[in-house]
């Protein structure tokens, strides 16, 4: 009862105002350990055979990290050697504070049962809490509780295991707190000497942050960096104006420029540009930074040029050189950019980043650098002893802070990835680079499963359409596992046709709020990857339940459609129901039957009613305005037992390919007007905005080359001009005129119909869209079916679902993981191309110039659908004479000129020079320019770089 | 203001007493009525004080918050007062019926207290001409047995001995912009020096003599009275007539001699009750409204 | 900086309360002389004071009595300095006025009102220090001066709030929680009949957990209702002892 309870005030002035909250003292908090007799507690967290193998401590004991040790070490903490830690309260609410992701990490620690964590309530325990004394500053307040915490529990074990072995260990690397703790007849220890302690695990060492006292060790005195001002400064100067904020993206290209981007509405400067070390000081990637806007004579123009931080040595040496390298460009003076510099951090993003480490000259060093993946990042002084066995090695690294005197910032590593090249590690990599959440599913997810032998029940057939008998079949891309759609149409007696489109009812197994409802939100759409898939749904769901193979009793959210034979819709209805679909047919297949006139079966004549109805629908598409872009898809051949890209080609489209995606699309346009009228405040819907005219002046002018005009005035108009412009004797002339079109475009995304207004579809020129027809890869779709079910009462609403501002949030991590999917899925061709080719050797091709550009030419060589660039300007030869004429855009290479849609010849080959950033290299054969194309015979090419565009 | 009617016998009975120095409820003339008084009663306040003098019960809280110093005096703080006569009080003071005595109160109070004789002003100074302390002390009346002005002015003393503001500094960045700090140490406050805290006594001139600390009954036979501060040393700041009556100069004298007196007498217990509950620190066991 | 974290994955909440629990409640009537009843009430670090007088004579005019029962007549105000920034008026603004619609209703809901005709009953409530919950501390502490008054009543009227955080229902809500978004539902429950008096809630929220929430309310005013009685008792055994010598 609450009356037992002693309460003790805690005043807090907060600005002026005085705060008073009470504070409740309980004497119901456990200590959380299996050993203890007196705590009531139901299921104690904490072991009782806690042991590690450590030197300095031979018994049973458990851990209590101080609040630093927490924020600094938080790698160490979550290896799966450490365990039975207690996590006091005081140390939770000041990690909270501090560092938003350190908070999460060690929630998720926390909760994972194999780790035993336990959470003491201290500031709410009876017997240890304390008050904060007079002329006690509130860290050495905290300091105390955590002491006095400790000390609880070490008489507190001492008592309830009758003077057994069990003891708690303090880790802190406050010198005055250890010694405080030392008098007050505490174990304690410093972090670092703890992990040294433990004999057995040697490789937990390298893992430890660095500490400010080393780091003092580490670097010259001198100060490389201006100091960055203190967050009240930063504070008081965004208020007044005097400074901006926003978050810093490094170039990737140029390790000595950066922008920052002001995200303050009512600001009429957006971008600020940074160039030099000392600018940027310090600033990583994604950081929310302060800066300070030069005055207009010192603004500069953004260079174009590449440059990579390569220097080999770490020495903290003054880039005077480097620094000039940039001034040496001639300034532009017509695009001059608000420029300025970082004065202060607001809020550190950093990550555990991806890379290589650049081993140290000296071969016993134990402080290297470390190259990340990711350009943007710096690179990372780190400390290791294993850096003979890491050469060669993907790795992942954190940063632990970047002092004012340090060239570049500090880190520690936290672990092996496998060998770089490697398939499996390169996977890897280019999943965590995307933040592609890829772990097995844990087991709280799987266990919302449905328990196996699953069949369809009583209940189920009561509340659903039985579409049985309905001859449904599946067309899909051959090896497709995760059937979502299926569909059918038959001839009514009223001489109409019945178009059906059945979706796995995947919102039937995931319930809303559950651990694998929350997983596959977070997840938010399934990564397909070359020879890869990550399921945003565990496989039993994915390729099992709701996969609508043939044969089996499926259940299905149906949308069915009365057409007349003018594929007018006359009446439209939604049902769950159970589907037996009858046939599950590739592509090729279904465009087999539908030509082979032999054939009269009841799958075939579905498929041909499909066929002709989707014609007509595509027909009045495009008469609204629909656009039909092309970007080339690329397809491996894998080997079937190295998993080796053997082939490479573009995906090629067939008419049956279009039949399905007509009426996916027409499914999902009826269903985001029935959400749309139903919950005008909360339905998730699809958008594609239309692009600015200025996107457009690449593909005007890229026409206007081959005497040609483009209109884009309207979606209309676009599609129109896209549909003439063809040259003769040029097949391939539209589709890449489509491909640049494709450039131009926004990008779609999700929102909630309640947070916006404008809900055109630029692309499929719909007033209204949205996403159902493939729930099991895509997270939206399960919403959506989620609303429709509520829309026909045919399933309960749940708060979130109805709350835009939740809704709104989830559109954010769905268009983010979209996106990331995205560029993971481009990283992984890019990633097999280079596969394919080193095992192709050197290869010549024909390809279509795709831009031109200053130094460069961009070239697309349509037989692998793949991209890459061909420099003109190189550092170990005196360049050609280059003459850049922005307007064509043409570039004059000696006496050659380039214009677009050139057609050339060129020799595609891997640079495994850099093994981490392995190229595809270009180079030219045809046009012979002389000291510039290459001959044609399969010598090593001249040294041009090329990548993949991605 | 609240008011009891008193029949003709009544009256006459009252005044005989008073003059032979015996009033209704056992007192001599010069006598206050049994009085309690608690300090750092409403937590969330910078100090506060409750008194209850006979059945009169008066809370008063003391806020600080940053302002702007008057244009006059740049380099001093000030008080504002503020008499909430709430209908707990009587119900004759519902809605805005204790307005009219609440604003005359407070203006008494304003003539009293703020005044750097009384408080020490400059000390609620921060940042001369920019920053100053405003000390919004609030008179919650809560019951009305006659006796308000000593009662307040009692209960405010009290409360402003009880006030503590929070420290801060002032920095300055190289544009001289300043910014205020306030001091992070929940101890570390400033306290106000009360020494020179007036008292009201209030005289009632009853037939021919005059009392101190009137009940309801003796000040409805009352013609007029006067209203006098004083400080710990007999000083008096501030002299008023109140009521419709007229007093003569013979007995305004008296009645201020009787003032000084009973005033300076008022001061050295009222103190020593204070420093006694303040010693007590966390341990005193907080009464309020439950005891 | 990260806002509060108002229910820990431990289940405690800010001030160290469990979800359901109530915060400390202690009470006392009788605590002025003059008013026909009067009482002061704390619950948590709100402090609420009520007085009542009457039934009397209706005041003012004639035409406000009812001839059939008396007319409840209700103040709500806030001392100044009862919360953390300083209100500028006690009373009279939109809020409070509200505030005394509010009392008004709930009270003539419970007090037997029939049994004076023509008459007028005056329950003034006065927040000292606000720190949550002012509805139902005053709505708390007019029943207890009810009580005090030997006014009749039906039964006691209890009030308390109920808040919801991450699908939990909380109990008795104080000020960094009503404020720390989310719903608050403030509910007034005549416990004996378990019928509701007034029931009001601003924010949005789910059909689904209105239930639970109005659950979780009630089930705080059956405990609230437990210490008004005893403090009733413990009051009327303190009287009777006085009254015996």
């Amino acid at each position: 009862m609450l009356k037992s309870k002693t309460f003790v005030k805690k005043t807090r002035a907060g600005g002026v105002l005085k705060i008073v909250r009470e504070h409740y003292l309980r004497d119901d908090i456990w200590c959380g350990s299996e050993v203890c007799k007196e705590c009531k507690d139901e299921a104690p967290v904490l072991q009782e055979d806690a042991c590690i193998e450590s030197n300095l401590c031979s018994y049973p004991h458990y851990l209590i990290p101080d609040t630093n040790v927490l924020l600094h070490q938080i790698d160490i903490l979550e290896h799966t050697l450490i365990r039975n830690v207690i996590i006091l309260q005081t140390v939770l609410q000041e990690v909270r504070h501090r560092s938003a992701p350190v908070y999460k990490r060690i929630k998720d620690a926390i909760h994972e049962k194999e780790k035993h964590f336990y959470t003491f309530t201290n500031e709410h325990h009876r017997e240890t809490f304390i008050e904060r004394e007079p002329g006690e500053s509130a860290n050495d307040r905290n300091d105390r509780a955590i002491r006095v915490a400790a000390k609880w529990y070490a008489d507190h074990l001492t008592k309830n295991t009758n003077g057994g072995s069990l003891k708690v260990v303090l880790l802190t690397d406050d010198r005055a707190n250890k010694e405080k703790a030392e008098q007050y007849g505490l174990t304690v220890y410093r972090c670092e000497e703890y992990i040294k302690s433990l004999i057995g695990n040697p490789e937990l060492v390298d893992r430890l942050a660095l500490k400010p006292d080393d780091q003092n060790e580490i670097i010259g005195s001198k100060l490389l960096f201006p100091e960055h001002l203190p967050l009240s400064r930063i504070q008081s100067g965004i208020k007044n104006g005097g400074l901006l904020q926003g978050t810093f993206h490094a170039n990737r290209d140029n390790y000595l420029e950066g922008t920052v981007f002001i995200n303050r509405e009512g600001e009429d400067i957006n971008e600020v540009l940074l160039q030099g070390l000392q600018n940027l000081n310090r600033a990583v990637h994604q950081d929310v930074v302060a800066v300070e806007l030069f005055p207009k004579e010192r603004w500069v123009a953004p260079s174009s040029v590449v440059l990579q931080d390569d220097s080999p040595n770490d020495e903290d040496a003054e880039e005077d050189e480097t620094e000039n390298k940039l001034k040496g460009v001639p300034p532009d003076s017509s695009v001059l950019k608000p420029t300025g510099r970082v004065v202060g951090v607001i809020k550190r993003n950093w990550r555990p980043y991806c890379g290589m480490l650049s081993q140290s000259m000296i071969k016993e060093a134990t402080r290297h650098l470390f190259t990340p993946a990711d350009r943007r990042i710096p690179r990372i002084r780190i400390e290791t002893r294993q850096a003979a066995n890491l050469a060669g090695q993907r790795i992942m690294v954190a940063i632990d802070g970047w002092p004012k005197n340090s060239r570049y910032p500090n880190g520690h590593f936290v672990k092996n990835l496998g060998t770089a090249g490697d398939k499996e590690t390169e996977t890897e990599v280019l999943l965590l680079e995307h933040d592609v959440p890829h772990l097995p599913f844990s087991p709280a997810v799987l266990s919302f499963l449905p328990k196996m032998p699953w069949s369809i029940t009583e209940e189920d057939m009561k509340v659903r359409a039985d579409l049985r008998h309905l001859c449904v079949c599946s067309v899909d891309p051959p090896g497709c596992t995760d059937i979502d759609d299926a569909l059918h149409c038959r001839e009514l007696e009223n001489g109409n046709l019945e178009v059906g489109v059945h979706i796995a009812d995947v919102s039937h197994f995931i319930r809303p709020g559950n651990a694998l409802d929350q997983e596959a939100a977070s997840r938010g759409t399934t990564v397909y990857l070359c020879g890869k898939r990550i399921d945003m749904v565990p496989e039993l769901l994915s390729s099992n339940l709701c996969s609508l193979r043939s044969n089996v009793e499926r259940l299905a959210f149906s949308c069915i459609w009365e057409m007349n034979h003018n594929a007018e819709i006359i009446k439209t209805r939604f049902t769950k129901s159970v589907i037996n679909s009858k046939a599950s047919l590739t592509y090729a297949e279904a465009q087999m039957k539908i030509d082979d006139t032999t054939m009269n079966d009841d799958i075939t004549k579905s498929l041909r009613g499909l066929n002709r109805l989707a014609k007509i629908l595509k027909g009045r598409r495009t008469e609204k305005g629909a656009l039909t872009l092309s970007s080339p898809e690329v397809r491996f051949h894998i080997d079937s037992e190295t998993h080796d890209p053997i082939d490479l080609q573009t995906k090629e489209l067939k008419e049956t390919n279009s039949m399905v995606e007509e009426f996916m699309l027409l499914a999902n346009i009826s269903v985001a007007q029935k959400i749309y009228d139903e919950f005008s405040e909360c339905a998730l819907l699809r958008k594609h905005p239309s692009p600015p005219p200025s996107n457009y002046d690449i593909l005007i002018k890229a026409a206007k080359s081959k005497d040609l005009d483009i209109h884009t005035d309207s979606a209309k108009a676009l599609a129109d001009s896209l549909n003439n412009a063809t040259v003769r004797n040029f097949p391939y002339f539209n589709t890449l005129l489509r491909i640049l079109a494709t450039r131009c475009m926004m990008q779609a995304v999700y929102f909630c119909s309640g947070m916006d207004s404008d809900f055109h579809h630029y692309g499929l020129a719909s007033p209204i869209y949205t996403h159902f027809t493939s729930p099991i890869r895509r997270y939206a779709d399960i919403i959506v079916h989620r609303l429709l079910a509520v829309a026909i009462n045919a399933d309960s609403t749940y708060p979130e679902l109805m709350d835009k501002h939740k809704q709104s949030s989830l559109c954010n991590n769905l268009n983010y993981r979209h996106k990331m999917a995205q560029y993971a899925q481009r990283a992984s061709v890019a990633f097999h191309t280079q596969l394919f080719f080193k095992n192709k050797g050197i290869i010549n091709e024909e390809g279509f110039i795709l831009f031109v550009r200053k130094n460069a030419i961009i070239i697309l060589i349509p037989k692998f659908g793949m991209e890459g660039t061909v420099f003109f300007e190189n550092k170990d030869k005196p360049s050609p004479r280059l003459k850049f004429d922005s307007e064509g855009p043409t570039l004059e290479v000696e006496e050659h000129t380039f214009h677009m849609f050139d057609k050339v010849k060129v020799t595609i080959s891997v640079d495994a020079s850099n093994i981490q950033h392995q190229r595809i290299r270009m180079a030219l054969i045809e046009p012979v320019i002389p000291g510039v194309s290459v001959p044609v015979p399969e010598s090593e090419p001249v040294a041009k770089k090329a990548k993949l565009d991605c | 203001m609240a008011a009891v009617q008193v029949s003709e016998a009544e009256k006459v009975y009252i005044m005989h007493g008073v003059r032979d120095d015996l009033r209704l409820d056992g007192r001599g003339c010069e006598d206050y009525r049994h009085m309690e008084i608690e300090t750092d009663v409403v937590s969330n306040t910078d100090g506060s004080a409750k008194i209850s003098l006979g059945h009169t019960d008066v809370l008063v809280g003391v806020k600080a918050e940053i302002g702007k110093p008057r244009a006059m005096v740049p380099d001093e703080g000030y008080l504002e007062f503020f008499v909430d006569c709430s209908a707990n009080a009587t119900p004759e003071f519902e809605g805005r019926g204790g307005e009219e005595l609440g604003v005359e109160l407070s203006n008494t109070l304003y003539k009293v207290f703020n005044n750097r004789h009384s408080v020490d002003l400059r000390s609620l100074c921060i940042c001369p001409g920019e920053n100053c302390w405003v000390l919004y002390v609030d008179v919650l009346l809560l019951q009305c047995d006659g006796n308000l002005f000593d009662a307040i002015s009692i209960a405010i003393k009290a409360a402003l001995f009880n006030t503590r503001i929070p420290k801060v500094h002032i920095s300055e960045d190289e544009e001289g912009v300043k910014e205020i700090e306030l001091s992070d140490d929940p101890y570390d406050c400033m306290r106000l020096n009360v020494e020179n805290v007036p008292c009201i006594v209030t005289l009632c001139k009853v037939g021919h003599r005059h009392v101190v600390d009137a009940t309801l009954q003796e000040k409805a036979c009352s013609v007029a009275s006067l209203l006098i501060s004083v400080t710990h040393r007999g000083t008096v700041t501030c002299v008023r007539k109140m009521g419709g009556g007229s007093l003569d100069p013979e007995s305004i004298f008296e009645m201020t001699e009787a003032g000084k007196r009973v005033g300076k007498a008022l001061h050295a217990p009222l103190m020593e009750l204070l420093q006694k509950e303040e010693s007590l620190g966390k341990k005193r066991q907080k009464v309020g409204f439950l005891g | 900086m990260a806002g509060l974290e108002l229910l820990s994955d431990q289940g405690y909440r800010l001030d160290g309360r469990k979800a359901t629990e109530l915060r400390k409640v202690q009470a006392r009537t009788s605590v002025f002389a003059q008013a026909d009843g009067s009482a002061y009430l704390e619950q948590g670090n709100t402090k609420a004071l009520a007085v009542v007088y009457g039934p009397h004579e209706t005041r003012g005019s004639r035409s406000k009595s009812l001839h059939d029962r008396a007319v409840i007549n209700c103040q709500f105000s806030m001392a100044t300095f009862s919360t953390a920034e300083r209100k500028r008026r006690p009373h009279g603004d939109r809020k409070s006025s509200e505030m005394s619609l509010h009392l008004k209703q709930t009270f003539e809901a419970a007090v037997l009102t029939e049994l004076y005709p023509r008459s007028q009953i005056d329950i003034y409530v006065k927040i000292l220090q606000a720190d949550g919950g002012n509805y139902s501390a005053c709505v708390n502490a007019a029943t207890l001066a009810l009580v005090d008054a030997g006014i009749p009543m039906r039964d006691y009227v209890c009030a308390c709030t109920a808040g919801f955080v991450e699908d939990t229902p909380l109990a008795d809500l104080c000020h960094a929680e009503e404020s720390g978004g989310g719903t608050s539902l403030a509910l007034a429950l005549l416990p004996r009949s378990g019928n509701i008096a007034l029931l009001q809630m601003d924010a949005r929220l789910h059909q689904d957990h209105l239930d639970a929430l109005i659950e979780a309310a009630m089930t705080a005013c059956k405990g609230l209702s437990k210490v008004l009685d005893d403090v009733v008792r413990q009051h009327l055994e303190e009287v009777s002892v006085l009254t015996r010598d």
